[in-house]
Formats: structure tokens, sequence, C-alpha cells
């Protein structure tokens, strides 16, 4: 039977149709590769030139496009916030074991003045955001939805004769000791603002040879232009910073990491790269353009896309030779170093559909959101208003109301619009692997999910729980709007939980 | 601020405006190239098909998801897209009754028994027609001929092409059957659309264009479609059969791009979707080769839906995987 096919095969035609499925098979092969991948051209086109490494615009494999929503406070110059009624501090604002405070209801306390310490490596101290007095050491809301001990600071001008501020001397972080450098970190108080709040002087400690110095710059979190602003207007602070870094952790490379969509900010780093006294002397610090990609900010993700190493599941950055800190978090950075000045205000982003003066602002830390909306310095559309967030809609805390303090790790406060807090139903999952596609940590949420639900947590483990960085990717592009990354938040605290208990048990 | 009380939610709080009812109206509209000319080939005979198999699946989900007091997911098209996708791999005589039956068969006992929408593990719409096959062999493999292709006088006598090739005819019999001058003209004319079959597989440029919009749009991906359209045609070549006939041919291409690529029923994870779709043109080559059946997509299909629940193990490395021997170190919280 196959002879008589054989005989009857007529090339030619046979050929033609061939031509024609292998264009089709092109056809989707250009699709599958996502279309922009053909940024390709591009890339070869660099190579010729020998540009590759800086100019070449790179990512990582997953993410998400969330709408961006940045046009709103974009082109806002960063304002300055003055004076505020009150100041409430949260005491714990980083990563790691408690502080106590250090000063009693009643007393006069200078703004940048210690107020709160404990002993340890990872803690760092807190200082008083405003000159004032302590009227009240209480718990209150904090931005994480906990309640927590909050010094409350009701600004007042200092007795005749003192100064209103309590700042360390500054020091020349090029002529300084490591020791030194580090002590003066952890002295100002300064911690991860990017959003987990990890003290600085413990992440600028690595104990493994760092490669790397990355400045994220990214922004990829929707609505937040805080550090696009910070980019165009004081870049030469960022490239101080990066420097600064690059000398206390010894590493040859310097990378300031801008995503697509603020292409404009590159202009402006770039003259103060070209000016910057250390890199007159020798040091490196180049721009690296991302694509535009949610989660491109993550710190994960953002190495992966620069030195293309994965950080070590359980891992940390150092072990892949890279240090990554925010833009915000280097500019605290040089201000302790160059005025001595602690951690004691920062700049976010105050926008949403409900805000009808959106705009970047830096406020003193402590400084409630009702003081800001009663003061009008932020106008809202009470009649639309149905959700306020702390940081960006993709990681941001939803909070019950406005009495909340901007705390060190507070990149922005959104006041969304019914239109845009959207509340849809959990339908059922339908297993079309969009999750799967968007989880830049390759963890099949899918998959996990199913485990989770299950009560497999050996399964989930192994499946990857606690590999995944609660991006939101997963749950962004979920047809059905599962609530998957609410089920990995509560499956990674029962999985620790059960790990703890079994640790117990063999002991 | 009034004492109004604040959405609380987990994060995040924006979501991809892609949801359950837009991807399925999506596949419909995908489906409606081949389904109008599935009608214009055969006339009302077709129509009534595809419309009683819709109502039949849409009512059946409704009644059932009533009797049992489930929510009302009707409004997903789910139910649509599986009675228009059973309509379309029937023969378009198909006796009215049959194929409601058919589609019954398939939502009440191969979906909604399972537990509805993406908990079914095999396809709805290929129980359907095996249902049928199974129950009224002569009813489903009788085929009309196209309108003004009419060679045979008796409408149901005709055969499509790979039951004649499966009875042992030449291949330039069974072009000359079709009326096509030659194999080339035949291949052609497959192509395009002129010939037997069930009422959506005719013409496979049609078939094609809907699976490309539907890839263009990102609802399915590429893995499953060209592996179960390149390992056809790889295993048709190794069995010394037509690997481009074999692709022409039978439901292969209707298959590969909507069968083998229903969410609930192929794999998740990219390595065993690639399996999934070698398998499927394995079996289907196997089944035309050697098997009862001239064609064998059906059957290649929900064989290896019974194997996706493994092929989920096939995962990709999570980012960062490190091999496992190893001490389990205290997790340290990535920070960001």
């Amino acid at each position: 039977m196959c002879d008589k096919y054989l005989c009857t095969f007529r090339l030619d035609h046979t050929q033609k149709l061939m031509v024609i499925w292998g264009g089709f098979v092109i056809i989707f092969q250009h699709i599958a590769s996502n279309a922009k991948k053909l940024v390709f051209s591009a890339e070869s086109a660099l190579i010729f030139k020998g540009d590759l490494s800086t100019m070449s615009i790179r990512t990582f494999k997953g993410g998400a496009h969330p709408p961006e929503r940045k046009d709103r406070s974009g082109g806002k110059p960063i304002e300055r916030l003055t004076s505020v009624p009150q100041v409430v501090i949260p005491v714990n604002q980083h990563f790691g074991a408690p502080i106590q405070p250090l000063v009693k209801v009643g007393e006069f306390v200078k703004a940048g003045q210690k107020i709160a310490d404990a002993e340890g490596r990872m803690t760092v101290p807190l200082h008083a955001s405003v000159a004032g007095v302590v009227k009240k050491i209480e718990p209150r809301m904090q931005s994480n939805n906990t309640e927590g001990l909050c010094i409350v600071i009701e600004p007042k001008d200092p007795p005749e004769g003192e100064s209103a501020q309590d700042f360390m001397p500054p020091l020349d972080p090029f002529a300084c000791t490591k020791e030194e450098a580090l002590a003066r970190i952890r002295a100002a108080g300064i911690v991860g603002m990017g959003g987990a709040g990890f003290p600085a002087h413990v992440k600028l400690a690595p104990t493994k040879p760092i490669s790397y110095v990355i400045a994220n710059a990214a922004e990829c979190e929707p609505y937040l232009t805080i550090d696009e602003r910070t980019l165009i207007e004081t870049p030469e602070k960022i490239v101080d910073g990066v420097a600064i870094v690059m000398k206390t952790v010894n590493a040859p490379e310097g990378v300031i990491a801008i995503e697509e969509n603020k292409k404009h900010a590159i202009p402006y780093v770039q003259k103060a790269i070209d000016q910057s006294p250390q890199v007159k002397a020798g040091m490196k610090i180049r721009i690296q353009e991302l694509k535009t990609k949610y989660p491109q900010g993550g710190e994960k993700m953002l190495i992966t896309a620069i030195t293309g190493k994965q950080v070590p599941s359980g891992g940390l950055p150092m072990d892949v030779g890279c240090v990554v800190s925010n833009v915000g978090t280097l500019c605290a950075i040089v201000d302790a170093f160059r005025e001595g000045k602690p951690l004691i205000e920062r700049g976010f982003t105050v926008t949403g559909g409900a805000c009808k003066t959106p705009k970047n602002l830096v406020a003193p830390i402590g400084t409630l959101i009702s003081d800001l909306v009663k003061a009008n310095v932020v106008e809202t559309d009470e009649e639309s208003l149905a959700k306020v967030i702390f940081g960006g809609p993709m990681m941001g805390v939803a909070v019950p109301s406005y009495e909340i303090p901007v705390q060190k790790n507070t990149s922005g406060v959104l006041l969304m619009s019914k239109e845009e807090a959207m509340q849809y139903e959990e339908e059922t999952c339908i297993r079309c692997g969009r999750c799967i596609r968007a989880c830049p940590t390759a963890v099949s949420p899918a998959l996990l999910a199913i485990a989770i639900e299950s009560g497999n947590y050996a399964e989930a483990e192994k499946i990857g729980l606690l590999d995944c960085i609660e991006c939101g990717s997963c749950s962004f592009v979920c047809p059905a709007h599962r609530h998957l990354v609410q089920r990995f938040r509560v499956g990674k605290q029962v999985l620790r939980a059960l790990k703890q208990k079994e640790a117990q048990n063999v002991r | 601020m009034s004492d109004r009380k604040l959405l609380l939610s987990s994060s995040p709080h924006v979501f991809s405006p892609v949801d359950t009812p837009r991807i399925m109206l999506s596949v419909v509209i995908a489906l409606m190239p081949a389904t109008a000319y599935g009608i214009y080939l055969y006339g009302l005979p077709a129509l009534g098909v595809v419309v009683t198999s819709i109502a039949a699946a849409v009512v059946s989900e409704f009644l059932f998801r009533k009797l049992i007091k489930a929510s009302m997911t009707v409004g997903d098209f789910s139910a649509v897209v599986s009675g228009l996708l059973l309509a379309l791999i029937l023969p378009p005589s198909t006796p009215l009754w049959m194929v409601a039956l058919g589609a019954i068969f398939a939502i009440v006992i191969a979906k909604e028994f399972f537990g509805g929408l993406g908990a079914n593990p095999f396809n709805p719409a290929l129980i359907g027609r095996a249902f049928l096959l199974m129950s009224f062999p002569a009813a489903i493999t009788s085929w009309s001929m196209p309108k003004g292709l009419g060679l045979p006088a008796d409408a149901l006598s005709a055969a499509t092409p790979l039951n004649l090739l499966k009875q042992g005819n030449a291949l330039a019999d069974v072009a000359k059957y079709f009326g096509a001058s030659d194999t080339g003209a035949f291949y052609r004319q497959l192509f395009m659309g002129y010939r037997s079959g069930s009422i959506g597989e005719s013409s496979i440029l049609l078939v094609l264009l809907g699976g490309l919009f539907l890839l263009g749009i990102g609802v399915i991906q590429w893995i499953v479609p060209v592996s179960v359209l390149a390992s056809t045609f790889v295993f048709s070549w190794l069995l010394g059969m037509d690997p481009v006939l074999g692709l022409l041919t039978g439901g292969i291409v209707f298959g590969a791009f909507f069968m083998a690529t229903d969410y609930a029923t192929r794999p998740l994870t990219p390595y065993g979707q690639a399996i999934f779709g070698i398998g499927i043109g394995l079996i289907t080559v196997l089944i035309r080769k050697f098997g009862g059946y001239p064609e064998g997509v059906t059957y290649a299909i929900l064989i290896m839906n019974i194997l996706t629940p493994f092929l989920n193990k096939l995962r990709v490395k999570k980012y960062g995987f490190v091999p496992p021997p190893k001490p389990a170190k205290p997790s340290k919280e990535a920070t960001k």
C-alpha cells in the first residue's frame, strides 16, 4: 500500500505544500517568540558596533504587563513638605530584630535625634523626623495593616539658643574605612526603601566577593513615579550613591538599571555619570536599559536581566556577586555621608484615580496621609474613592483608613477609584496556563495552588512555594481571578510552621 | 474622610481584562470561518447540526447546574464552545436527535460529572463524538458530498479521502473520485476545503486561519499544535504513508488547533505539552495505519488526555533551582 503512495508522490506539488507548511511554522515561531524578541535585530546591529553589553535592552523570562498609568504624576516635580501637624513614627520599620524606644512622653527631641535602638546585627536605629515634643508612645496602625508601637511627635520650636537639628558630622565615604562606612550607614537608620526594609548595613557587608552594584531604578510597579523623578532631578546623588556602595563592597562595576518607559531620564543620568569625580577617577558606572515588564524591578529579575545569572533558591544576591539597592536608598546613603543626615524623610508618589492632585512628595517619616488630606496637600475625590494602597498596585497593601503614616519603605500611596479598584468573584481554574507563563520564578502557580488546596505541602515545597516572590503576576493574568498570591502567602506560613514542628520532633 | 468603608484585599489590586468568557468567545470567533464554510458546503443540515449541538450543550449545562444547585456558569460560554466543537466534528448528515444526545452526553457526563469547567479529564466534545461513534457507527460514518461536487448521486454513500485510502484505493483514484485532475490538484483541493468530511474540518485553510488567530491573540500556545502536526508528519513518513496527505486529510489540523489545545485536558507545562502533542501524532498515525478506523484523531487525543496529570509533573526548572542533595538551610527571606 505504501508503494501506491510513493508512486503517486508528486514532488513538485508536495514541495509547494511543504513551503506553505514551512511558512506557517515560521509564523508560529515568530508569534511564540513573543514578537518583541524581534529586538533581536536591534541587538545584532549593536554587536557589530561592539557595544552590546551597555546598550542592549535586557529582561527576564516571564512577567506581565499591567497598565502603567504613570503619566498622572510622572511629569510633576518632587514637592517638599515642610510643616506637618504631627508625625507618627512606627518603631520597627526594618526587617530584623525589634528595637526599643529611647525617649519618654513629654521629652523634647530634635530632628535627626535617635529615638529608638537596640543591640544586634539585624537592627537599625530610628530617628525623630521633626523637632518637637513626644506626645505619645502607643500602638497604632502601620502601613502593613498591623498595629505596632509608634512614637507620636508634635512639632515645636526648640528652646532658646538650641538647634532644631541633631545631625551627625559629614563623613567622606572615599576616605573612611569600610567599618566606619558601615557604622555610619547603620547609625543613619537606613533600610531598603524599595519595600522590604532590609537593613542596609547588613546588605553592604557581604561575605562573598561582589562584582556588580546595581542601582534599582526599574520602578516596575505601575502608578509610581518617585524613582523616575529622582533620576531626573538628582541623578548626581544616585551616581554618588552607587560609587559609595561600590567602594564599600569593593565592587568593580556599577549599573544603574532603568526600564525603557523612563528613557527620557537616561540623558540626565548619563550626564551625571560623565561629570562624577569618581567615574573620572576610573570607577566604572554604566546605565542598563531594561524592557518595561513587571516585575523587572524585583531583585532577582533585575540580577538575571543584567548578569544572566540566577540567584540560587534560598540564597541571596551576593551568592551571584550582586548588591542591589533602590535609588531612594542610595540617596539616603549619600545624605548620611555628605550631610550626616539620618533617614528621616523620603520621597513617595501620591496618585490614583481618586486623587485629584497626583504628585511626587518628600515628607518626614511618620507623616499621616490623613494630615496631607486635611492640609489639602492631597485632594481626593471622596465620591469615587474605593481603596487606599500603600505601595504599588501589584504588591502594595490595602489599608482601612487614611490614618496611616508614611514609613521608610513607603514608595507610594494610591487612592484608587471605584473603576480602578476591581473586585472579582473567584471562579474555577480553567487551566489556561497563563500564570505559568507569567511567573518570573517559574514555580507553576496553577500546580502550586492545586498542591496547597489539597494540603500537599511536601509537593508545594518541591514545586517551589518558598521561591515565590509574591509579585502578583499570576493573579494579575488569571482569567478566573484566582487568589493565587494570597494562597501562596498563607501557604508559606503554613509550610514554615510545619517545617518548624518537624524540626522540633526530630530534636 | 468619612466613615465610608474602604475595600481591603490582598495584592495585586489590578487585573488583566482577559477573563474566561472573553477567552471562550475568542475561540467561538476563531471557529466562525470554518463553521460558515461548513454550512455553505453542506447547507441546512449542517446549520441544523450546529444549532442543535450548541443549544443542547447550553441547555443541558443550565439544567444540570440548576438540578445540583451549583453556581450558574452558562455565562462563561464554555458550553457554547463545547457544543460548537462537537458539531464541527460530526458529519453534516447526522440526525439532530443524535447530535442533541451527543451534546448532552458531552456536557453532563464528560464535563459536569467531573466538576464542570476546568475539572474534566477528557475533552467533552471528543467524548461526545466517541460516544456517538460507538453508539451509532453507521450514522456517524456516513458522509455527504459537499454542494457542487456531487459526484455520487446517493449522498449517504460518499466517503472521506481517508475512508477510500483505508479501503486500499490508490491516491490517484481517490483524487479522481473528488474530481481532481492529478494528486497535486487534489492536495490543493484538500487544503482549500473541497471534499467530504465533518462540518468543520473541510477547509484546512480556514481551520489554520482560526488557529493562527488564537495563536496571535495568545489564547493558545504554539507547542501543542506544532508538536501534533510535526509528529503526524514525521510518523506518517516513517510508516511509509504520504506525510502531506496525512496532514491534509482527516481532522488532524482541526484537532491540533482546537481539540488538543483544550485548556482543561492538555498538560500545563511546556515539556508536558510537547510530549502530549507528539503522542497525539503518533497514536493518530498508528490508528490510521493499523487500526480499524480510517481516522484516529479523536481517540488519539482522548488517550493522551489520560496522561495529562502525569505529564503535568514535567515542570520547567524553577528560578534559581539548586540540585537537591544539600542539607536544608534555614530559608532566608529574599529582599526586594
